[in-house]
């Protein structure tokens, strides 16, 4: 048993720090203002190697570990839990494509993903609770050259700015998510018309919109996997994406704990520092905490995603933890700064409206405990 | 449910129908561009909303407590911006009730029968929960106070008509040296400065006052000199059970939206496992205790009975239910959650557990009341003394 971070994480994950001062702490709070793409940035994360980490070197990537990767995505949120949400959609995109795709389609896509060229998005979720099935069911009919998607996938990350969608369509509306199958559908393909940016109260930047399939005609090469496996590929890459949304959560927490703690110790009120008070060093002991052991459950199924191990169980529940705690990081954090920490020319309040969009469910209905529960021998 | 008499019931059927009307389909807007709601003021002529806590003597609606939580409940309810109007307006009064003379009500209660509010300035750069701490001072000379310093976070500090400022009129007396002002709107060197630009409740207008060498006539000095942390304390009891309120509004409504989702989404199927339905459950709760408590306070304020543990208790509760219930509907609702209204009642709720007394300083207010001897064993000490 070992719970240090290898030299190399440790130098993944420093790195990751200093690209995040230098480039993220300048216009986070602008991004979150402005909601825009932040081309830039993204630009200059290709460029210092940051959007092919999990990728392997033969198309160009980093090939560093999902330790190493959750570690840069800590700290990528530190600074902006926005830009953090675009490399982890962009990665579960391209890990999808490592992970079932042909030796064809990983030539044809990802030496332009690891290289930030082609950016990706992953369409799984609905407005039904349950991908595949209901009246908006995004729909794949087999077609004499391949096949045909019709409908509509909902809350769509990094939607419109994504060259490459991984996207969830049931080959037989009847049989539901069963016949849930996965396909890499290019933006510019005809008949992809991505909806209106959705308004967020946070990671604003990261844009998620509705995305609508009219005719879209693709080639039997665009088949992900084999014909009705989706559920199990989408149900792996969530649960891959959300140890690293818990570690958005974390680095936002972490964040916020930081700045707490610092103006407690400034803030006199009574005549002392509040920081001397039980009742702010219980809130900030119990997010430290929270935060800690986050991590270490975090780093405990992103090890385990690293060698190969099952993982789910693990993940799910981090995920319940979060779901319960992770808001609260900012709830108590804001709690101590009181009124400041109320006001929006203060850094808390767009941590507080960020981590609430970190730690969601997929859908009404889902919970990560029903694996937890049935894992308990 | 609470039983409550056909009149009250009457005023809160009123109450719905106008936050249906006025507040419901303003708050996105008023939330996104966090301007201040002047229709509203214009839209509570009619019903003369903003003297519901105006004695009948001085032609207000001289609602009861209960009542007045109803109608801020609904308020919350629609915007929790906008129902912070309200419930500050009201706050500034109860210190006028508390301690005003007869001319001091007359003249500080005229304006809120023609929709016009008031605000309450007491919190300063260095004086939050600490509020002793303050350093605006009030000179006096001759028959009029001189007036110097900076208030901050002054709810409806922009757009009222009256104020009620607390200043120092014997910095050395510290907490017995704080006196209580009335203000009226305009006065030389009174000025608004900045407009705070805030998480949540972004319809209600949050300001600086800039006070420079600003003259009142003595005429205005609430109860006697010294008096003013006092009335302060008594004004903040009277008035925290408005924040309850508000914040059973929010989580009522956090919970109608959720169910209301959860309802469009399983269309005519069985809900989904019972982790959701217990999770909407437990939100019904925390929503029914939390009004619970308060109506119990404001039973008690309107039997004359002391309440001022309780109206801690509820405060501290129903604010914590509020952030509780609007942050669990955020999670549970997934992607629809966070792009939906949901976030505006998470982020509206947050202030509730921080403004009027923080509920760390409701918990010291509550923890002293269930420490101090019980009162048979007092009893005896204090007729030794």
């Amino acid at each position: 048993m070992n719970f240090e971070l290898t030299e190399e994480q440790q130098l993944i994950g420093q790195s990751a720090r200093d690209f995040a001062k230098e480039y993220l702490e300048p216009i986070a709070v602008e991004l979150d203002h402005t909601g825009e793409f932040p081309k830039k940035v993204v630009a200059a994360l290709a460029k210092h190697d940051f959007l092919g980490l999990l990728l392997p070197g033969t198309v160009g990537g980093a090939e560093a570990g999902f330790v190493s990767y959750v570690e840069v995505i800590e700290n990528l949120s530190r600074y902006s839990a926005a830009v953090a949400s675009i490399v982890n959609n962009h990665t579960i995109a391209a890990y999808a494509i490592q992970n079932w795709g042909t030796a064809d389609q990983k030539k044809e896509y990802l030496p332009g993903m690891a290289k930030g060229d082609t950016l990706g998005g992953f369409a799984i979720f609905e407005h039904g609770p349950t991908p595949g099935v209901g009246p908006d069911a995004l729909v794949a009919t087999k077609h004499d050259v391949g096949y045909v998607l019709n409908g509509k996938k909902a809350f769509v990350r990094n939607a419109g700015e994504a060259g490459v969608y991984i996207v969830f369509a049931t080959m037989d509306p009847a049989a539901g998510a069963k016949a849930l199958t996965a396909f890499i559908v290019k933006a510019d393909a005809v008949g992809v018309k991505v909806g209106e940016k959705l308004e967020t109260m946070g990671l604003k930047g990261c844009p998620v919109a509705d995305i609508t399939f009219e005719n879209v005609v693709l080639a039997e090469t665009a088949l992900l996997g084999a014909v009705n496996q989706g559920v199990a590929i989408s149900a792996q890459a969530l649960a891959v994406a959300s140890v690293a949304e818990a570690a958005q959560t974390v680095g936002i927490g972490q964040a916020a704990v930081e700045h707490a703690a610092a103006y407690a110790k400034q803030r006199v009120q009574f005549g002392k520092p509040v920081a001397v008070l039980q009742a702010i060093q219980t809130l900030l002991a119990e997010v430290a905490t929270d935060c800690h052991l986050a991590r270490l459950g975090l780093q405990n199924a992103a090890l385990l995603i690293e060698e190969g191990k099952p993982f789910e169980v693990e993940a799910a529940m981090i995920k319940s933890f979060l779901v319960r705690l992770g808001s609260k990081m900012l709830l108590d954090t804001c709690q101590v700064e009181g009124g400041f920490g109320y006001s929006e020319t203060m850094p808390l309040p767009r941590l507080f409206r960020d981590i609430a969009g970190t730690n969601l469910l997929d859908a009404p209905g889902d919970f990560p405990e029903k694996l937890i529960a049935a894992s308990i021998a | 449910m609470s039983i409550l008499s056909p009149e009250q019931k009457a005023i809160q059927q009123a109450a719905k129908d106008f936050v249906a009307k006025n507040i419901i389909p303003n708050a996105a807007e008023f939330d996104k561009s966090g301007e201040f709601p002047m229709l509203l003021l214009e839209a509570s002529k009619a019903s003369n909303i903003f003297a519901m806590a105006v004695p009948k003597e001085y032609g207000g609606l001289n609602y009861d407590a209960l009542t007045q939580a109803l109608v801020l409940e609904e308020w919350g309810y629609g915007c929790a911006g906008m129902g912070t109007t309200l419930a500050a307006s009201v706050l500034s009064m109860d210190s006028v009730l508390i301690a005003g003379t007869d001319e001091q009500k007359r003249r500080y209660f005229k304006p809120m029968l023609n929709a016009e509010i008031g605000s309450f300035g007491l919190t300063e750069p260095g004086a939050g929960s600490d509020a002793a701490a303050g350093k605006t001072t009030a000179v006096k000379k001759g028959d009029e106070y001189i007036l110097n310093g900076t208030k901050c976070w002054i709810t409806n500090g922009g757009f009222a008509s009256v104020y009620v400022i607390f200043a120092l009129t014997d910095p050395a007396a510290g907490v017995k040296g704080i006196s209580a002002f009335i203000l009226e709107r305009g006065l030389p060197g009174f000025t608004i400065g900045t407009t705070d630009h805030k998480l949540g409740i972004r319809a209600s207008n949050t300001v600086e006052l800039l006070l420079k060498d600003v003259h009142i006539p003595v005429t205005n000095l609430l109860g006697k000199e010294g008096e003013g942390m006092k009335i302060a304390m008594k004004t903040l009891d009277m008035a925290r059970p408005a924040i309850a309120a508000l914040s059973v509004g929010l989580a009522q409504r956090a919970l109608d939206a959720c169910v209301k989702h959860v309802q469009a989404t399983f269309t005519g199927k069985t809900y989904p496992g019972q982790t959701l339905q217990f999770k909407l459950a437990d939100m019904q709760i925390l929503v029914d205790a939390a009004r619970g408590s308060l109506h119990e306070a404001m039973r008690l304020r309107d039997a004359g009975l002391p309440y001022s543990k309780e109206s801690a208790i509820c405060k501290t509760f129903c604010s914590d239910v509020a952030m509780q219930v609007t942050t669990m509907a955020v999670s549970l609702m997934g992607s629809w959650g966070y792009t939906s209204e949901l976030g505006k009642y998470m982020r509206d709720s947050k202030i509730m557990q921080i403004y009027e007394g923080t509920n760390q300083i409701q918990r010291l207010v509550i923890s002293r009341a269930v420490l101090a001897p019980p009162p048979a064993a007092a009893a005896p000490q204090k007729a030794g003394n």
